[in-house]
């Protein structure tokens, strides 16, 4: 574009420095951990363990064992170890010792904690000296070798008698590693047939030797559909996406009638309208949890509607609603209680838009003797076209994460939805990732449902035309 | 899923005109009174059975059937039995600190975003109001996963600042757009009539444009309040030993008497009931604006 010349458009900087502390904030929180959940859900950071071809960090590796692998263990080997001991790890002390060597010269050299008893401790419990155990099998070596470093490969420098007295000079702990290899199951499986050693943090020995073990998790990440097969795949997923659409397909619909007509009500303006009005939006504020639990006061059967029923004489015992046996007794509660709680939300969408209608269009239409369902039907409702878009994927959005109010009726077990099966795969089952899955699925949803009733209602606009 | 006070849209919505028509009361006048207290009760009758039971004695609460005429025995035994229980004081104390730091960071950070929607002209503009729209439309359940993982990765989880945080991003939208709306309320001329007589921008803006914007303000805030007091699947997932009450009850559901439900239901209804009070005239203006 050609500006004119002289004619500089000054950008002013003050606009961008007021809605700056907004961006940074949601792109902190909001599109940084979006992006976050989406990797998540395709990306397992553990999914493989290298194989090295020695037992030390900066090994070859020479293949790599999937998360979960079953594995025979062929031999074991400790590494020095300075970081932080953690619970996942296998370790043993060694000692570096000085005493009196077998040949009577003065040894100095490493020694595993196995072989030594210690009897003289500091106070903070740090071993300052011993004396060297007895080998009990018969036939054994009596003598104790000591090594240079605290590693069994590392030469030996001195041998020493049992029962020697010795000093601890210092403590070394090493960490276990192990030589493995995928045991014949796993390769039948496609897994490699490499052998190399792994460190114990990263897997899980088992057997009364220690002779197998098992793939913890790995260190190589890589992009993976498991996790979404995995949601695929899990017994509630089919109940869930089910019982979601069921609610959404018995509230909307309900839910548009029951919110067209409060609508009618308050553009009706008479007198008592401020208070419909209060009333009507009354449940718009409140928690999902307080309105499940609300409903779960009247539906439960020592609850308000058994009173009733009973107080009327309609029925000799407490009907039960919500147990596993009355699954769509407990659908029927949910219906009601979202019906209650988020209608005032559609109600106030539609007012607005018969606000926007005016007075004379409709004055119009009763002058030349369109009755009011006539006029309700062939004005409003098709001038109400946009604000009802809006409230329809509003509404979808929401529909899709009801949570607290399954909750409170059903318990999360008879009936379950999305969002419960998020939060369960979160905290009950600690599976972060098939979580996001399940987050990324209710976002695909959301996003496809309201790209429908735009293309949906904005379609029909155009044939209308 | 969250949490009304949902979200609403935004569109230019003239403010509702509550002015009555002057008509004879007429069958079609007398339908619609009808109707309106038919739905009046469908909403009061629930929330009345609810209240009384919140208020009654534990034994009445349990008690099978239930005297509903003419009144429930009024006691705050449940009550008292409710805010006595294990974990409660804390849950309401944590509930009250997360709504106030979410009510400041949203009202801080959102404030000068609606003034500069509503006053300014800048390229870019519409996009910033879409993003808004858009983030807004993003399901709860979507963020507080990935959120609980990162807050995991940075020692932040299980503090009350970093559900609050979660708190705000999901307040921000709605607080910046009814902000904007609320500027939009005050004409700019009048902020240029002070600097005709002789106020400096920021004097004009400190004496003419903050006092008739502060109520707007105001109740943009208790709106955030109330998401905040309200929101229950994020704090659940973000919080483990610091829960607040919605949290605490969502967990205790399984474990917990009727009465100890009921009346925590009671007081994550309380604060709703108020600010719709103070807002229903309101309603439209500020969120007939959210609309479109």
């Amino acid at each position: 574009m050609a500006a004119k010349p002289g004619v500089r458009r000054r950008i002013r900087l003050t606009p961008y420095l007021l809605i700056l502390p907004t961006l940074l904030f949601l792109a902190a929180f909001f599109a940084y951990p979006m992006v976050q959940g989406l990797i998540l859900a395709v990306y397992d950071d553990e999914a493989t363990l290298p194989l090295l071809d020695s037992p030390d960090l900066s090994g070859d590796k020479v293949g790599g064992l999937a998360q979960g692998v079953q594995l025979d263990v062929l031999g074991q080997q400790g590494n020095r170890f300075d970081g932080e001991v953690t619970n996942d790890l296998l370790t043993e002390q060694w000692f570096r010792i000085t005493g009196t060597g077998s040949e009577g010269a003065p040894a100095d050299g490493w020694a595993p904690e196995t072989r030594v008893r210690v009897r003289d401790e500091a106070a903070d419990g740090t071993p300052r000296g011993g004396t060297i155990r007895t080998k009990l099998a018969a036939g054994a070596d009596p003598l104790t070798d000591l090594y240079e470093t605290p590693s069994e490969s590392a030469e030996i420098i001195a041998r020493i008698e049992a029962r020697e007295a010795v000093a601890i000079e210092d403590v070394a702990t090493l960490e276990l590693w192990f030589e493995v290899v995928a045991n014949d199951d796993a390769i039948a499986e496609g897994a490699t047939d490499a052998q190399g050693w792994v460190p114990s943090r990263f897997i899980q020995v088992m057997g009364e030797e220690g002779e197998r073990a098992r793939v913890d998790r790995g260190t190589d990440g890589e992009f993976t559909s498991r996790f979404v097969e995995k949601m695929f795949d899990d017994r509630k997923f089919g109940p869930a996406w089910q019982t979601t659409l069921i609610l959404m397909a018995l509230i909307l619909p309900l839910q548009f009638v029951l919110a067209t007509l409060m609508a009618l009500v308050i553009h009706a303006r008479l007198k008592a309208t401020s208070w419909f009005l209060y009333l009507f939006s009354l449940p718009m504020g409140m928690s999902d949890l307080a309105v499940g639990i609300l409903f779960f006061s009247m539906f439960t059967s020592s609850g308000m509607i058994n009173s009733v029923l009973e107080g009327f004489g309609f029925i000799d015992d407490p009907k039960v609603f919500l147990s596993a046996d009355t699954r769509w007794w407990i659908i029927a509660a949910i219906v009601l209680a979202e019906l209650w709680r988020a209608t005032s939300i559609v109600m106030v969408i539609i007012v607005s838009g018969l606000q926007a209608i005016p007075d004379e269009t409709l004055e119009a239409a009763e002058l030349f003797g369109a009755s009011y369902w006539q006029r309700v039907r062939h004005i409003m409702l098709p001038l109400l076209r946009p604000s009802i878009q809006v409230a329809l994927i509003l509404r979808t959005i929401l529909a899709f994460q009801v949570f607290a109010v399954v909750i409170a009726l059903g318990g999360g077990e008879v009936v379950t939805v999305l969002a419960n099966e998020t939060y369960r795969q979160y905290f009950g089952l600690r599976n972060t990732n098939v979580a996001s899955a399940y987050a990324i699925f209710i976002l695909l949803l959301s996003l496809a449902s309201a790209f429908f009733y735009l293309r949906a209602l904005r379609s029909q606009q155009e044939l209308n035309a | 899923m969250t949490a009304s006070p949902t979200t609403p849209p935004i569109p230019t919505a003239p403010d509702l005109n509550l002015t009555e028509r002057k008509a004879k009361p007429t069958w079609g006048r007398m339908g619609t009174y009808a109707a309106g207290i038919v739905i009046s009760l469908w909403i009061l009758i629930p929330l009345f059975f609810f209240f009384s039971m919140a208020f009654t004695t534990q034994e009445t609460v349990r008690s099978y059937p239930k005297n509903f005429l003419p009144f429930i025995p009024f006691s705050t035994s449940t009550m008292e039995f409710f805010l006595r229980s294990d974990g409660v004081g804390e849950g309401l104390i944590n509930s009250v600190i997360v709504a106030v730091l979410t009510l400041i960071l949203s009202t801080l950070l959102a404030t000068p975003a609606g003034y500069a929607v509503s006053r300014y002209l800048f390229p870019g503009r519409d996009l910033f109001r879409l993003g808004i729209l858009a983030v807004r439309a993003f399901p709860i359940v979507v963020l507080s996963i990935p959120l609980a993982v990162l807050f995991l990765r940075y020692n932040l989880f299980d503090s009350l600042l970093s559900l609050a945080l979660m708190h705000t991003a999901l307040a921000m939208p709605t607080s910046v757009l009814i902000i904007a709306s609320v500027f939009a309320s005050v004409p700019y001329e009048l902020e240029e009539a002070g600097q005709v007589f002789g106020a400096t921008p920021l004097q004009s803006f400190r004496h003419i444009v903050v006092p008739l914007v502060l109520p707007g303000i105001a109740a943009s805030s208790v709106f955030t309040f109330v998401l905040s007091w309200n929101e229950v699947f994020a704090a659940s997932i973000l919080t483990l030993e610091n829960r607040t009450l919605p949290a605490l009850l969502l967990n205790q559901l399984s474990e917990s008497s009727d009465a100890y439900q009921f009346a925590g239901g009671f007081f994550l209804m309380v604060p709703s009931i108020i600010f719709m009070f103070f807002i229903r005239k309101h309603l439209f203006n500020m969120w007939g604006q959210v609309s479109k």
